[in-house]
């Protein structure tokens, strides 16, 4: 819940400059300029708030931004933002964004309170609306608008996706960073695993995504009763790093399993990312003897950051969906733990007998049954069909604690299945054909490859102890590749560069192009065949 | 292009359909030798990885310097059809995340043809699959891990360097099984894919072991900080008479000296090859205060298998030529000889000689269908061949059991060194036929 407040007020902050008279529901937009830049103001159909800033050195593109899932109601220490948050993409650790630096390049951009009435929750097909909406009312007064960008962070991400798909008229380029690029279901499985797996070893309190799909108050308040005891629990680890022996469940209380054990079996089960803001999995010291034990820390410390919009975010899709979409009555969690995961973190999951141990406990452990229809809600939720033909640029932390970058993996994958399929049609078309007209008809079947996934990389090792051993846990930690919308602003300037490219040139830039600009997003991973760890669903 | 206004319609759509059928007809011919990465036509890159320091090191961080130290010897001998071979090799110190990171350096800064005897299981497994998805070659690797070997449709391009821990374990079985039947059998084993190969291999040979009696575990990586104390002690209550090793070098120079010290005196001692070379068990016990007499003392008797002649064999021809080799062109801060040396040679001179038998049309693809299709033929100074084929990866297919005598030279158990062969499976342990081929006058191979 801190992370949660401390990143919706951080985004707050960035636009704090940009105070606008609203208009009223629908009106033309308000519009004053200063220092060069043309900002207009004012609200959608539905009441929620956009901006548009246009430049001097306008040059014809707008980048239409998606903020990523915001909680609806008020919580102890947290207000549901209002207006606009963020016109460009906000870094959520160090508090800067690059609207700045965009305007400058003589780019133009808008953005919108993904909202309704005052209230976020999970609203992508809300959300798509207010997108047209926005790009029709910013097109409307700005003729000289050629080009499109619609691009978008985390729970964002499926708005830009079915928008492009519903829009290509409207879209130039895609951009997704820290995207949901896939169904949000998939990795939610993912994360009500997670909570599962705290009940069977740590707290059988814990309901976890079994308490989720109340509407309303009151449902988010059980959500943060859920939230409560899972914090409780990354409280105490957080001070003993979770050395004590498992009190659950009773066959293994005295077994000699460290808790942290199971911690890190949790981690892996899930696919959560082995390395975090402050743990690199390879640094070791006297008070941290194994790479296996850092990798442990690190998953406890992406818990602790993660948790909070976790739940909530579980709760809002629960409320979309009609209630308790996680079942795990068929979930093989022996079949989850990798092989290399398995021998690489051997020593912090306690060996062998440990590991075998632990998972004849989640088999034998009780199952949750979802509900029918809140299961099927959730596969047919944000229903994308990866056939956007526009070139599109994803951008990810390799080490991301919210998102996993598996999203972006399995976006790639997606994309390219298509394309394959499409080829099969071309040359079995260009090898039937016959005739002039027939061989012209064939080639325009000739598929474009259209997507590329940027990662962020974290350096090698970065980890720091205390003169005894103990890990440091505070201060900047990595620089890049951890965290989840927290891209240093020369990372996020490589990528809208690029989109801008592609937007006007209909297609990916070039490799040269491509390797220049990461270059100087320092950090960024030059491989283009990198694959993070892939989804566990 | 330009479509010139005068052009009638006829016209334009037979020119253009001329044109499409021209550049379909261009996209149909062979393409041009794609070159791959690592290859150039005075150049072949290498890669491996390897723990070159940290606790697992010892004794391993000598097989990249042998290995470099015969192509060198290859390279003055004007390379590989006229390609010089560059080995560039990654420290990962044993650390998982390691292996990750330097294996992306090797990819994309050093832009490797292939990886070769990379070392350690619990390392390698952390990358294996992206380096069979991005269809690098990573061959003769040095680990006995079969399920690295045994379904290429899971790691098509990964093949082994040392035979698998199963059949290693299953000759191993065999002759203990044979000769020490009437005694407490017991084994010591690291939790890992290493220990868990191995274990499979005794029972497949009809030793069991009942965990906790028995049969004592470890978990990798801790038999330096935390010791084997409680494990030497659980066996020594067993009454366990032979007990087996299946653990890197450094455990078994742990378990060793933990049994000395708390009075624990086996019949016999059998140890897995990976973890018996004696000169780096001597040195971690002489690190520890042991002196090398003793440690030799310590060590005569102990039982171990091997798929090659044993190091200190000065009447094979493979080591007099290698011990050559490593004299004259080994740089590395030790290149005293023992079976790691041999080891990093043979591989050397396997990979030499599959280069050569791939031809100068050296690419990716054409080295896995080479060692698939004729790895089986390729003969080094192994006693027994690759199991290469398209149905596994496996490397050598047999072994023979020895013991250390007094000098800690391995010798044959019996009158005569018989190599015995299986698989990975269940399959029957068998002697074996095969005649090594000679080794050229020059020392080096042109391929199967």
């Amino acid at each position: 819940m801190r992370k949660v407040v401390a990143m919706v007020g951080a985004a707050a902050l960035i636009v704090s400059g940009t105070i606008l008279a609203i208009p009223s529901a629908s009106a033309a937009p308000v519009c004053g300029t200063k220092a060069g830049i043309e900002t207009c103001g004012g609200v959608l159909s539905n009441g929620a708030a956009y901006v548009i800033k246009i430049p001097s050195n306008f040059k014809g593109t707008i980048f239409y931004w998606n903020h990523g899932f915001r909680p609806s109601f008020p919580y102890p220490g947290y207000t549901p933002p209002k207006g606009i948050e963020e016109i460009t993409m906000g870094n959520n650790i160090t508090k800067t964004d690059v609207t700045a630096q965009m305007l400058n390049l003589g780019y133009g951009v808008a953005a919108y309170d993904r909202s309704t009435g005052g209230l976020h929750g999970w609203n992508t097909a809300e959300s798509v609306s207010m997108l047209k909406e926005l790009v029709d009312t910013t097109k409307a007064k700005y003729p000289s608008a050629t080009k499109s960008v619609i691009y978008g962070a985390s729970g964002g991400a499926p708005v830009v996706n079915m928008f492009a798909e519903k829009y290509p008229e409207l879209t130039d380029a895609v951009g997704l960073a820290t995207p949901v690029a896939t169904n949000i279901g998939r990795q939610l499985q993912s994360g009500c695993d997670l909570f599962f797996i705290m009940s069977v070893f740590f707290d059988p309190t814990i309901k976890g995504c079994d308490a989720f799909g109340q509407k309303g108050v009151a449902g988010h308040m059980v959500a943060l009763g859920e939230l409560a005891k899972v914090g409780a629990l990354l409280t105490a680890w957080s001070k003993n790093f979770g050395a004590p022996g498992l009190e659950y469940p009773a066959a293994l209380k005295g077994s000699g399993i460290p808790q942290r054990s199971a911690l890190l079996l949790m981690g892996l089960l899930a696919g959560m990312p082995a390395k975090s803001q402050h743990m690199d999995g390879i640094s070791t010291s006297a008070a941290v003897p194994e790479q296996s034990i850092n990798a442990t820390l690190a998953i406890l410390e992406n818990t602790l950051d993660a948790s909070a919009t976790g739940i909530l975010a579980g709760q809002a899709v629960a409320e979309v969906v009609g209630g308790k979409f996680y079942d795990n009555t068929k979930t093989d969690y022996t079949a989850l733990l990798d092989d290399a995961d398995s021998g690489r973190y051997n020593l912090g999951l306690s060996g062998d007998e440990a590991i075998t141990a632990m998972l004849t406990m989640l088999k034998m452990a009780p199952r949750i049954t979802g509900e029918a229809t809140a299961m099927a809600g959730i596969k047919a939720l944000d229903k994308v069909n990866y056939t956007s033909t526009k070139p599109t640029i994803l951008i990810h932390n390799e080490a991301d604690r919210l998102v996993w970058p598996g999203q972006s993996v399995a976006y790639v994958d997606a994309k390219r299945a298509v394309f394959d399929a499409q080829q099969s049609k071309y040359e079995d078309a260009v090898a039937s054909a016959k005739t002039g007209a027939q061989i012209l008809a064939a080639k325009k079947l000739k598929p474009t490859w259209n997507t590329l996934a940027l990662y962020a990389m974290t350096p090698e090792t970065y980890t720091k102890f205390t003169d005894t051993g103990l890990p440091v846990l505070s201060g900047v930690g990595a620089t890049s590749g951890v965290g989840h919308q927290s891209f240093p602003s020369a990372q996020v300037l490589a990528w809208v560069k690029l989109l801008y490219y592609s937007a006007n040139s209909g297609h990916l830039p070039s490799d040269a192009l491509i390797a220049k600009n990461i270059a100087a997003g320092v950090g960024l991973n030059p491989d283009l065949e990198f694959r993070p760890t892939e989804l566990k669903y | 292009m330009k479509f010139h206004p005068s052009l009638s319609k006829a016209r334009l759509l037979a020119l253009v359909a001329g044109l499409a059928v021209g550049a379909l007809a261009l996209s149909s011919l062979p393409a041009s030798a794609a070159s791959d990465p690592g290859v150039t036509d005075t150049e072949i890159v290498l890669g491996m990885q390897l723990p070159q320091s940290g606790p697992a090191s010892p004794g391993y961080n000598k097989v990249d310097d042998a290995m470099r130290a015969y192509f060198d010897y290859v390279n003055s001998k004007g390379g590989v059809n006229g390609r010089m071979i560059r080995l560039e090799v990654k420290d990962d110190a044993y650390k998982a995340g390691l292996t990750v990171s330097t294996a992306s350096s090797l990819i994309n800064k050093e832009k490797v043809f292939a990886f070769v005897g990379s070392i350690g299981t619990q390392t390698h497994i952390s990358v294996i699959k992206d380096i069979n998805r991005r269809g690098i070659p990573d061959i003769f690797v040095n680990s006995g891990y079969s399920g690295f070997y045994t379904d290429p449709k899971k790691y098509p391009n990964t093949f082994g360097g040392l035979g698998t821990y199963v059949v290693e374990a299953k000759i191993l079985g065999k002759y203990l099984k044979e000769t020490y039947g009437d005694k407490k059998i017991g084994i010591l084993y690291q939790t890992d894919d290493f220990g868990r190969n191995a274990v499979a291999g005794f029972a497949t040979a009809g030793l069991k072991f009942t965990p906790k009696e028995t049969a004592a575990t470890f978990i990798a990586g801790t038999q330096g900080s935390l010791g084997l104390v409680s494990q030497m002690s659980q066996l020594k209550a067993a009454g366990v008479e032979v007990v087996i090793i299946a653990a890197v070098s450094s455990a078994s120079a742990v378990a060793i000296s933990t049994a000395a010290k708390i009075g624990y005196a086996p019949k016999k001692w059998a140890i897995i090859s990976v973890g018996a070379d004696a000169t780096t068990i001597q040195g971690l016990l002489y690190a520890g205060g042991v002196p090398f007499a003793t440690s030799a003392a310590m060590l005569t008797g102990v039982i171990s298998a091997s798929h090659a002649p044993a190091a200190g064999d000065s009447s094979d021809e493979f080591v007099t030529a290698f011990k050559k080799i490593n004299d004259d062109f080994n740089k590395g801060p030790s290149k005293t000889w023992d079976n790691n040396v041999l080891q990093g040679m043979n591989s050397a001179y396997l990979t030499t000689e599959a280069l050569f038998g791939v031809g100068k049309n050296l690419t990716r693809k054409a080295l896995v269908s080479y060692l698939e299709t004729k790895g089986s033929s390729l003969s080094s100074a192994a006693l027994a061949p690759l199991g290469y084929s398209k149905a596994t990866h496996e490397a050598y297919t047999g072994f023979w059991v020895g013991a250390y005598d007094a000098s800690t030279v391995l010798k044959p158990v019996g009158t005569d060194r018989v190599v015995y062969t299986t698989d990975s499976g269940t399959g029957p342990v068998t002697v074996s036929t095969y005649k090594r081929p000679a080794m050229p006058v020059d020392a080096l191979p042109k391929g199967a």
